[in-house]
């Protein structure tokens, strides 16, 4: 996807603040975040073990609440949803692949893939369908179908979890840590599924990681480290992030 | 041997020291009740003929106090193995730093044994106090004379004693898991729980599949006998045992098949159909589960089935000569009463059983059920899933139990009384509505007990429970 002079916004967050824990002995998770993420493209968020990134997908996801600040997906304000609204907003606008994959167990790989639209009480329309066989066929997972996920390897088992993820097509997709079990040549694998889904078909991503060679794949690196947005930097190579990541050690 | 032996891990173990309590104080209380009616009966003796009764008592009491402790220890040992299940990350752990699988076992099975003395302990004093409360109201009231009646027998300590053994035994045999587990599994990244497979056991079906050939074959030659010589109840009895034992024996392969029947009622919507494969994601622990409540419900139906169509008999044997038959009615609704309440208790303990394995596997599903929160179940859809889940084990015993339960009744007063004088010979099996009415509204109780404390555990797992990485 061709990028316009000023991209859109897909979601924001604006002096974000979390805290965990009882007012005399508070953990300050998020402290005061701004951040902006675009449309149609592949953003990383990294950071060192504790640095917040991920309580920061957390309620950008409405899987969690803030303690201050305001936290917008697409054209809505969703700080103050309820747990209700929040679940139909996961079921419809946003899209997760965890680290640990985390597919319903009980389920074959078809009804996996399945599940956000049964959750709605609906079959997925013939163009959705045609999307979901797209999905299927790209992703490799046609042989598959009928399979559980302890019948597959872990690299099937993240590839079953992004055809689930892309099926609706949400406005933003959340990755955690995706490659963080899986070896090394089919993590980059699954990068490269992910980093296509946003160049050939706009997918907005945004991809917590602590692995250089990951965050690589992104069109733009966000780095976080005690709560804060300490950089922001364009498209770089795994090297140049681990340079950087040392740096921010070394004056940490 | 103290609580804190227990440590945190009393909450897993609430449910079978709860067994094992009911168990021993139904235990102690019935051999109390026999021995306050024998000295009654005895006191009264003008025919000399109440050493006999005194003997039945005792009999009946033994068979009944049997069965329950029988069914606690099913219940117990699945409630163990449960429990094993949900440990296998931290048995791994300690296998890899070098503990052998025979040592984590008997740590287990020690947990059994604190479990079991506590409940026979609290189950003796609980029955002592209910039979001494109970005999102080009846002299109060005058229904019973003012005799030297004992405060306690030593026979007491029969039923305390089986129910410590059983729960250890339940507990060994439950902690059998324990053997499966290795230490990779402490490593590996974050596989699901092991399913627990249906393992193929082709010797043990087959004994399961002989037994109850045979027993459905005795009871058929029962009622055959029966309708020439009342002897035919001989045949039909042993022909019960057996065929009930193969039964309970090859559990996990009648009560998947029945589970998923079941599960099918439900309709197909996602909350459904993951409900449905809930029920059945581990046959065997469901078998165990569901099996306790068969047992209970067959049993139950069983008296009732059999005296609904003893009545009917009776009453065309009464047709043909009125005066022989006297009373006989009021007789055997007493006795199916007072049996139905008994055996009551056991489908109680396996009713504990079954809310307790529900609230365990909820328990164990934490991150499962965060992932389903975080794709956009709602609070209202996984509530609804778990009161379906709870629904199906429960309608899946109680109609297994139904069956089984009409069958034996009918079978055991056709091959009694098929040969009775003005009998027509066979009969159609006589249903009564009323107790099936009752069963199937307890069931219903039941389902809605077993679901309300794991659904609203459920319910407030955080979604982001799924996310987080152990």
């Amino acid at each position: 996807m061709t990028t316009s002079a000023q991209p859109s916004v897909v979601a924001s967050v604006h002096g974000l603040r979390k805290s965990y824990g009882p007012a005399d002995n508070q953990v300050v998770a998020l402290d005061g975040v701004d951040l902006e993420i675009e449309r149609g493209r592949f953003t990383a968020i990294m950071g060192p073990s504790g640095s917040g990134k991920s309580t920061l997908m957390h309620i950008m996801a409405g899987l969690d609440q803030a303690t201050a600040g305001r936290v917008r997906l697409g054209d809505q304000d969703i700080t103050d949803l309820d747990d209700g609204q929040l679940t139909i907003l996961r079921r419809r606008r946003v899209g997760f692949v965890f680290q640990a994959f985390n597919l319903v167990p009980t389920l074959d790989v078809a009804a996996n893939i399945r599940l956000p639209f049964e959750l709605d009480a609906r079959r997925p329309t013939g163009e959705e369908q045609s999307w979901i066989d797209v999905l299927v066929s790209t992703l490799g997972l046609a042989s598959r179908l009928g399979h559980r996920p302890h019948e597959l390897s872990g690299g099937q088992q993240q590839r079953v979890a992004i055809a689930r993820a892309l099926a609706t097509r949400p406005e933003l997709l959340f990755a955690d840590e995706p490659t963080g079990n899986l070896d090394s040549r089919t993590g980059r694998s699954v990068l490269a599924l992910l980093a296509a889904a946003s160049t050939e078909y706009g997918q907005s991503i945004a991809m917590v990681t602590h692995d250089p060679i990951a965050a690589s794949y992104a069109d733009r690196i966000v780095f976080l480290a005690d709560g804060r947005v300490v950089e922001d930097r364009p498209r770089s190579t795994a090297e140049q992030i681990s340079a950087l990541m040392l740096g921010m050690e070394r004056a940490a | 041997m103290s609580r804190a032996d227990l440590g945190p891990r009393a909450r897993e173990h609430r449910a079978s020291l709860l067994v094992a309590t009911l168990s021993a104080s139904f235990g102690v209380l019935l051999l109390m009740v026999t021995s306050v009616l024998s000295t009654f009966i005895l006191a009264d003796d003008v025919t000399g003929s109440s050493g006999t009764v005194v003997i039945m008592l005792i009999l009946a009491a033994a068979v009944f106090v049997s069965l329950a402790v029988y069914v606690g220890a099913i219940v117990t040992a699945n409630t163990f193995a449960t429990i094993v299940a949900g440990r296998t990350r931290t048995i791994a752990l300690l296998r890899l730093i070098g503990s052998t699988a025979r040592s984590q076992r008997r740590a287990v099975a020690k947990e059994g044994v604190v479990v079991g003395l506590l409940g026979g302990g609290a189950g003796l004093l609980v029955g002592l106090l209910a039979t001494f409360a109970l005999v102080r109201i009846g002299v109060a009231t005058g229904v019973l004379p003012e005799l030297p009646y004992a405060i306690v027998e030593p026979a007491v300590l029969l039923p305390v004693v089986a129910v410590v053994l059983t729960t250890w035994l339940a507990s060994w045999i439950g902690a059998r898991r324990v053997l499966t587990v290795t230490p990779m599994q402490a490593i590996g990244g974050s596989q699901e729980l092991s399913r627990e497979e249906a393992t193929a056991r082709p010797a043990r079906n087959a004994v399961a599949i002989g037994l109850f050939v045979v027993g459905v074959l005795l009871l058929l030659a029962g009622v055959g006998v029966g309708l020439v010589s009342p002897l035919g109840v001989l045949i039909g009895i042993l022909g019960g045992i057996v065929s009930f034992s193969g039964l309970v024996l090859g559990a996990h392969l009648v009560m998947p098949p029945a589970l998923r029947l079941v599960g099918r009622l439900f309709g197909t919507s996602a909350t459904a159909r993951l409900a449905a494969e809930n029920a059945v994601r581990y046959p065997e622990r469901s078998s165990r589960t569901t099996i306790g409540l068969v047992i209970g419900v067959t049993l139950v139906t069983m008296f009732a089935v059999a005296a609904a169509n003893f009545q009917e008999f009776v009453l065309n044997a009464q047709a043909a000569n009125p005066e022989v038959y006297e009373g006989t009615q009021a007789v055997v609704a007493t006795t199916v009463g007072v049996f139905s309440a008994l055996i009551g208790l056991s489908a109680l303990i396996a009713a504990v059983g079954m809310v307790n394995n529900l609230s365990l596997s909820v328990l164990q599903r934490t991150r499962e059920l965060g992932l389903l929160r975080a794709l956009g179940f709602s609070a209202a859809q996984i509530r609804r899933m778990i009161v379906i889940e709870a629904a199906q084990l429960t309608i899946a015993a109680v109609v297994v139990g139904l069956v089984l339960g009409t069958f034996y009744g009918w079978a055991g007063a056709q091959s009694m009384l098929g040969a009775i004088n003005g009998s027509p010979g066979l009969i159609f099996p006589v249903i009564p509505w009323a107790i099936v009415a009752v069963i199937v509204v307890l069931a219903a109780l039941l389902t809605a007990a077993a679901s309300v404390a794991p659904s609203r555990r459920a319910t407030r797992i955080a979604p982001v429970a799924a996310l987080a990485v152990d």
